[in-house]
């Protein structure tokens, strides 16, 4: 049976204006396809996405310097919300529960099942208004910062919020301070309120492009910059720093996802300690396993009445400790190098030749997993289910 | 019977790695073998920081070794090559001692020449 062809409803022999592709092709072609079996309601909403797009959504084409450009903070009409707020309280003379009230409204009308409402009367508003957020920027008054409604990217997933991203500045910052001035990644990570392996990664990846910047390979600067002009950003700022994240997360331990019903009795003083002694036997307390453990003890010498400069002395006697203690690690670990590793060079390679004893760690049998060599006897685990193949450790 | 100590390839095809064996000579490669003294990766690894060359990983039990070659164990070419590397062993071809017996080979030649020399006058 061949596609059943529906008729159209308007039939145009006029010659078609020659348009540009990006302009709006479809408000005046697609009701006129002769041969489209596509159905009417599909035409109608490529309507209304052309229109859309040539009307209040045309100011996402061209991103706002110093904005987010995202859907949620704009009207239907395609005003920045928070632009129009802000003259509206120039006006008034700042109408607070006003401006609250009407953005909750633009908000719920502006979910997507709305939108094709009525695009017509909001494409005539746009081309009278002419962008008038640009003209507020023009103006020299600096845009308001966005609030959590406009840092909504998905119309649809109310549930998600755009979480800012480190500006390039305090990336900057971020490697100076540990490579240059040497300082340990726990106390930049304090000092910025970033958490400490988003320091190390920084770190990696800012040597990374030093290194390619100076074999001369090309970065992709223009894309990045486009694209975090864009997103929300943490900016530096020297004397206060703003806090990026969150730095001081307790890891949940997978032996605390238990429920666990522990009788105690009520003259007994149950503390951390004791709650985790009850999940696993050798598991730390929470104020152990935080990653700053020194924000922890600061807090609970200022709760416990102790002076502000026998807190930071006492600080200060701990980080010397800690400095000693690895020092003497890393000594530990050269002498053991020097004395078990010997390097050969020899024409393109060195061979490097590590003492070992092979029967300390293969186990009675010799067989152990932790022995030197492939084991005997032993098949290899690497085909099997639920294996790890990635490396998890550098070598 | 013989001692050797000699290599077992274990790895992956393309991907070579070897145990560095105690054994019995007419074993075959890969059997069990008296005694396991280390391990050797030929692969050469990108050195660690991206400085001088690349490395290639020998972990060896110096101490078995040297029990083994003093009681008579006869260490393969290979291993041999590795062994003299940190002492154990004479190498057993260096330059010098090419040279050395390049020489020698030329000088016996000389004084079979002039020999054959003075006998034909």
């Amino acid at each position: 049976m061949p596609p059943r062809v529906r008729q159209p409803r308007l039939q145009s022999t006029l010659p078609r204006p020659s348009i540009p592709p990006h302009q709006c092709q479809c408000v005046c072609q697609t009701r006129s396809r002769q041969f489209s079996s596509t159905s009417q309601h599909a035409t109608r909403q490529r309507d209304d996405m052309f229109r859309w797009l040539n009307g209040p959504g045309s100011v996402f084409r061209q991103p706002l310097p110093g904005s987010t450009n995202y859907i949620n903070a704009y009207d239907k009409g395609g005003n920045l919300i928070r632009a129009r707020d802000m003259r509206a309280g120039e006006n008034n003379g700042g109408g607070a529960e006003e401006k609250a009230e009407s953005k909750e409204k633009d908000v719920d009308e502006g979910e997507v099942r709305d939108l094709e409402v009525d695009v017509e009367t909001a494409t005539i508003k746009h081309k009278k208004a002419q962008r008038p957020s640009r003209g507020a920027t023009t103006n020299a008054v600096p845009l308001p910062k966005e609030t959590a409604e406009d840092l909504m990217p998905f119309p649809m997933n109310r549930q998600f919020r755009s979480q800012s991203v480190l500006s390039e500045e305090l990336k900057d910052a971020i490697y100076e301070r540990v490579m240059v001035q040497g300082k340990s990644v726990r106390d930049v990570s304090a000092a910025l309120g970033v958490e400490m392996r988003r320091v190390g990664a920084v770190v990696r990846l800012k040597a990374v492009e030093k290194e390619w910047e100076s074999k001369g390979k090309p970065l992709a600067t223009p894309y990045s910059k486009a694209v975090l002009s864009m997103l929300p950003q943490t900016p530096y700022i020297p004397n206060d720093p703003r806090v990026h994240e969150s730095i001081n997360d307790l890891p949940v331990h997978r032996a605390t996802t238990l429920q666990l019903f522990q009788p105690v009795s009520e003259t007994r003083h149950f503390d951390r300690r004791d709650a985790a002694q009850a999940f696993q036997r050798n598991l730390l307390p929470a104020e152990d396993r935080i990653p700053h453990r020194e924000l922890y003890l600061m807090e609970k010498w200022r709760y416990e009445g102790v002076q502000r400069d026998e807190r930071i002395q006492r600080m200060r006697e701990r980080n010397e400790e800690d400095f000693w203690a690895k020092k003497e690690r890393e000594d530990r670990r050269r002498e053991r190098e020097r004395t078990e590793v010997t390097k050969v060079d020899h024409g393109r390679s060195v061979f490097k030749f590590q003492d070992v004893k092979v029967d300390v760690r293969a186990g009675k049998d010799g067989r152990g997993p932790a022995g030197v060599g492939a084991r005997y006897g032993v098949p290899h685990q690497d085909r099997k289910r639920g294996m790890i193949k990635i490396p998890t450790r550098v070598g | 019977m013989v001692l050797k100590i000699r290599l077992a390839r274990f790895g992956k095809t393309n991907k070579p790695f070897y145990n560095i064996v105690v054994a019995h000579a007419r074993t075959a490669r890969n059997s069990k073998p008296l005694e396991v003294l280390g391990t050797y990766d030929p692969v050469p690894k990108p050195p660690p920081f991206e400085e001088g060359k690349p490395v290639k990983d020998i972990k060896l039990d110096t101490a078995r070794a040297k029990y083994w070659l003093g009681v008579g164990a006869h260490p393969s070419d290979p291993v041999r090559r590795l062994l003299s590397m940190i002492g154990l062993m004479e190498p057993k071809y260096t330059v010098q001692k090419m040279r050395q017996t390049e020489m020698e080979q030329r000088e016996a030649a000389q004084r079979e020449e002039a020999v054959a020399a003075l006998e034909g006058r």
